[in-house]
């Protein structure tokens, strides 16, 4: 009951964050130094007052402030968010986001997936042999990979995977399954049949790895000393004393133990993951929801951006959601004390 | 590194007795001829430093568009004409061959060797500078200081034995070192091998010919283009056609790639520097009220900086900056004012979340709740009694905010945003030559990212060095996921 309390609690702590972050959005958009008006419209359009007008006017910004305010507010809240204005002009912001969105999920997805299952395993391997020569070579690579830009790593993968033939002795575009080109969207409409699966897979994996190259650097970090401490603690020696395998010891009194302050940093990844999806989605084309904003926002489409906005938001609001239920099952201590 | 701060203006005041004269100078006046030493080191850079002082004041008056601007820039004119020992002209580097010689280059060396003596020369300097403020710091130590002994020395001792942090630290030496002194270190300027280059003339030989020619420097650029294999690049420690030598190659567009990176970590250094100086002042003072005064208080700056985290900060500083590229703060410094103040504006959140918890534990203490009994002011019961606590936190997350706040820069302008194009910055290089990475002009891409890392690196093993100093328990988990958020890679960049 205490657990359903908890995440209730947090469910409704969400709420003024997403409206605090919503009414920023609009404030920098609509009360900042830009006119969107004038941002929509081309070189001539600005000189004819009655286009101006016509474009005020469906921008809402005739009315007071505050009253378009709450107009925004509401629209966004019922997903109404009209049209775009230059970015595929005229075409749905529902259906442009379903559109490119899943996109920048399977790449996420994938990031994710790959910076668990390299990072945590190094750093937990990096913990239990602590002050060796491997752990040494692990830790030193996870704080330089750590350390590198995601557009830099990039554009060097992509370089390198370009000239693999040279470098590997194999060419990685044909590689198991061939590819029409190293960078571009991957191909999602066939995710269902096993050909289609692995060829959308491979096809994000070099940027996929790019984006979770610091979350990999980060995971191995923390992984390392959660280990190290959790080894040191008392009931680790008691369990020693009692005769429980070593087996055992390592997998159910040490590792579950470890993974706890894993949970927030696995799940704060999503911040860096969505910020860093506008850079590798550029470096490696992919047409992401990342791309789309910052299109939107190098052509001035800011209505468009104000709206991509809230749907990022939204999705980190979501992930720390998903991060307080994942806290109460792996360690039903929380909420119990009132955290 | 603790600096310098010793008293020197009382200096003559000080009886210095016998017993307690010092052993690391052999005089009867130390903080004389520590004094001395000072004056003497920067004798040989007042030029410089008033050149740059005078210049940032007149490009904040133009971009400001307030009057006076034309009084500073004679003010500027006046103060090139000082000596400076390490310029560009005591020890040239740029010169031409005669058929016979070089002429023009220091002392009729090669450019490169030249150049190499002009760099070497910086590094000693700036050695010779850090080595003064050493000193300085241990005469204060010993002759002036009450305390034999503080805590601080513990950790300033426990910090010379931290390998990994000392390498931070001389790696942040080396990047700062290049940043102050980058006009004196690229082998040309911005101002001739990239603003004005039409306006600029080069001497060289012509092979062909047999002769001395001279053609304009941004023809000259034309020629030594990096865009390829073989005869189409001019790679790193190169030549180019016309006897001009280039330590890191050139760009695509010919212009020299160190002049470039070397230009480029000065605005890396002044954005990251004022947008970290930024946030950890609003941070420290949210942190503070918050901790003290609990509550609605701190659960009003949690959603506050919530709802500021909830916007990712790349999409949020992409998002700020084609919003306020049209104002005039925007102008200052080629945007990197405003990319700082952004910066601030979007980077205090992490911060805070970080100093939250230390500022928490101090305010619970005893002497807090003494302090209130005996009547002291909120404001000085936080400045006294608790901002002390947390001092060493802020030094810890500021280093690894600093190496976020680099890459985060590199990442905007990657993009083509934040700072405008021709002021040279690191991400540009990355974008120009991305291009050209499978050919033989890889070097465009890969020096300045190799060097962003470089740097990212140092600042995070500065900020692992210290935090092992401060508190030399602090090697667990706890402390490790508080760095994971305030040691944010900027956004993700």
């Amino acid at each position: 009951m205490s657990r359903l309390r908890y995440i209730a609690k947090r469910v409704a702590l969400s709420v003024p964050v997403v409206w605090l972050g919503t009414t920023m959005t609009w404030a920098i958009i609509y009360l900042g130094p830009i006119d969107p008006a004038t941002r929509l419209l081309s070189e001539g359009q600005t000189q004819n007052p009655a286009a101006y007008e016509a474009a005020r006017t469906q921008l809402g910004l005739d009315q007071p402030p505050l009253q378009h305010y709450f107009d925004w507010m509401g629209s966004l809240l019922t997903f109404d968010l009209g049209q775009t204005w230059l970015l595929y002009q005229g075409s749905d912001v529902n259906a442009l986001i379903l559109d490119f969105l899943p996109r920048t999920l399977w790449l996420g997805f994938w990031s994710v997936l790959i910076a668990v299952c390299i990072g945590v395993p190094l750093g937990f391997y990096a913990g239990m042999r602590s002050n060796t020569a491997s752990d040494y070579v692990a830790s030193m690579g996870g704080i330089v990979w750590r350390a590198m830009p995601n557009f830099w790593l990039g554009i060097m993968l992509l370089a390198v995977l370009g000239s693999s033939q040279a470098i590997f002795g194999f060419d990685w575009q044909s590689l198991w399954i061939e590819l029409d080109a190293l960078t571009g969207s991957p191909d999602l409409s066939r995710l269902h049949t096993v050909e289609g699966f692995l060829a959308a897979t491979k096809k994000v994996l070099p940027a996929a790895i790019v984006l979770g190259s610091a979350s990999m650097g980060n995971e191995m970090r923390i992984g390392r000393t959660a280990v190290l401490e959790v080894r040191n603690e008392d009931y680790v020696d008691l369990a020693r004393a009692k005769g429980v395998s070593e087996r055992a010891l390592v997998w159910k009194h040490i590792f579950r133990n470890a993974l706890i302050p894993l949970v927030p940093i696995i799940t704060s990844e999503a911040f860096l993951l969505i910020g860093g999806s506008v850079l590798v989605e550029t470096v490696f084309s992919i047409n992401g929801i990342g791309l789309l904003f910052f299109n939107a926002a190098t052509q001035g489409d800011l209505p468009l951006v104000g709206t991509l906005m809230y749907v990022f938001i939204l999705l980190i609001v979501g992930v720390n959601l998903l991060q307080d239920v994942l806290y109460t099952v792996i360690d039903p201590r929380v909420g119990l004390e009132g955290a | 590194m603790a600096g310098a701060h010793g008293p020197s203006s009382d200096a003559a005041d000080d009886e210095v007795t016998p017993e307690t004269a010092s052993t690391i100078l052999p005089t009867e006046s130390p903080t004389l001829v520590w004094v001395g030493l000072g004056a003497g080191l920067l004798a040989f850079e007042v030029g410089a430093l008033a050149t740059f002082l005078v210049a940032i004041l007149s490009d904040t008056l133009a971009a400001a568009s307030l009057p006076g601007v034309g009084f500073v820039e004679g003010i500027e004119a006046a103060a090139r004409q000082l000596p400076t020992l390490l310029s560009r002209e005591t020890v040239p580097n740029e010169g031409y061959w005669n058929g016979q010689r070089w002429v023009g280059t220091f002392l009729g060396l090669r450019p490169e060797v030249a150049w190499g003596i002009r760099v070497a020369l910086v590094y000693l300097y700036a050695l010779a500078v850090a080595g003064w403020a050493v000193l300085g710091y241990r005469l204060y130590r010993r002759e002036y200081r009450a305390a034999d002994w503080t805590p601080r020395d513990d950790v300033i001792d426990r910090f010379r034995n931290h390998g990994w942090g000392l390498f931070g630290l001389a790696v942040v030496f080396m990047f700062v070192v290049m940043a102050v002194f980058a006009p004196a270190l690229g082998p040309t300027t911005v101002d001739k091998n990239m603003r004005n280059s039409y306006d600029n003339e080069l001497t060289y030989w012509d092979a062909e010919t047999d002769s001395v020619e001279t053609i304009l420097v941004g023809e000259a650029n034309l020629a030594s283009q990096s865009r390829g294999d073989g005869e189409e690049r001019v790679g790193p420690m190169e030549y180019d056609d016309f006897g001009r030598f280039h330590p890191f190659g050139t760009l695509p567009t010919g212009r020299d790639l160190f002049t470039f990176i070397a230009v480029g970590s000065r605005i890396s250094l002044v954005i990251g520097l004022l947008s970290v100086g930024l946030s950890v002042g609003v941070a420290t003072s949210l942190a503070l009220i918050g901790a003290y005064y609990k509550g609605r208080v701190d659960l009003g700056m949690v959603l506050v900086s919530d709802g500021v985290m909830a916007m990712p900060q790349l999409l949020l500083l992409i998002m700020l900056t084609t919003v306020l590229k049209d104002t005039w703060v925007a102008g200052l410094y080629s945007g990197a004012f405003l990319l700082a103040l952004i910066f601030a504006f979007t980077g205090w959140t992490y911060m805070w979340r970080s100093l939250r918890g230390p500022a928490l534990q101090v305010s619970e203490r005893q002497w807090i709740d003494a302090a209130k009994s005996f009547g002291q002011r909120p404001r000085t019961i936080m400045r006294q009694h608790m901002l002390p606590y947390i001092t060493g936190y802020l030094l810890i997350y500021g280093s690894m905010t600093l190496g976020g706040a680099i890459i985060a820069i590199a990442g905007l302008s990657f993009l083509g945003l934040g700072v405008s194009p021709p002021t040279p910055e690191w991400g540009r290089a990355v974008n120009l030559g991305q291009e050209y990475v499978d050919t033989g002009s890889w070097h465009i891409s890969l020096i300045p990212g190799l060097l962003i890392t470089l740097v990212v690196t140092g600042f995070n093993a500065l900020g692992d060095g210290i935090r092992d100093a401060i508190d030399p328990r602090s090697d667990a988990a706890g402390s490790d996921a508080d760095d994971g958020a305030a040691a944010g890679r900027g956004g993700g960049a």
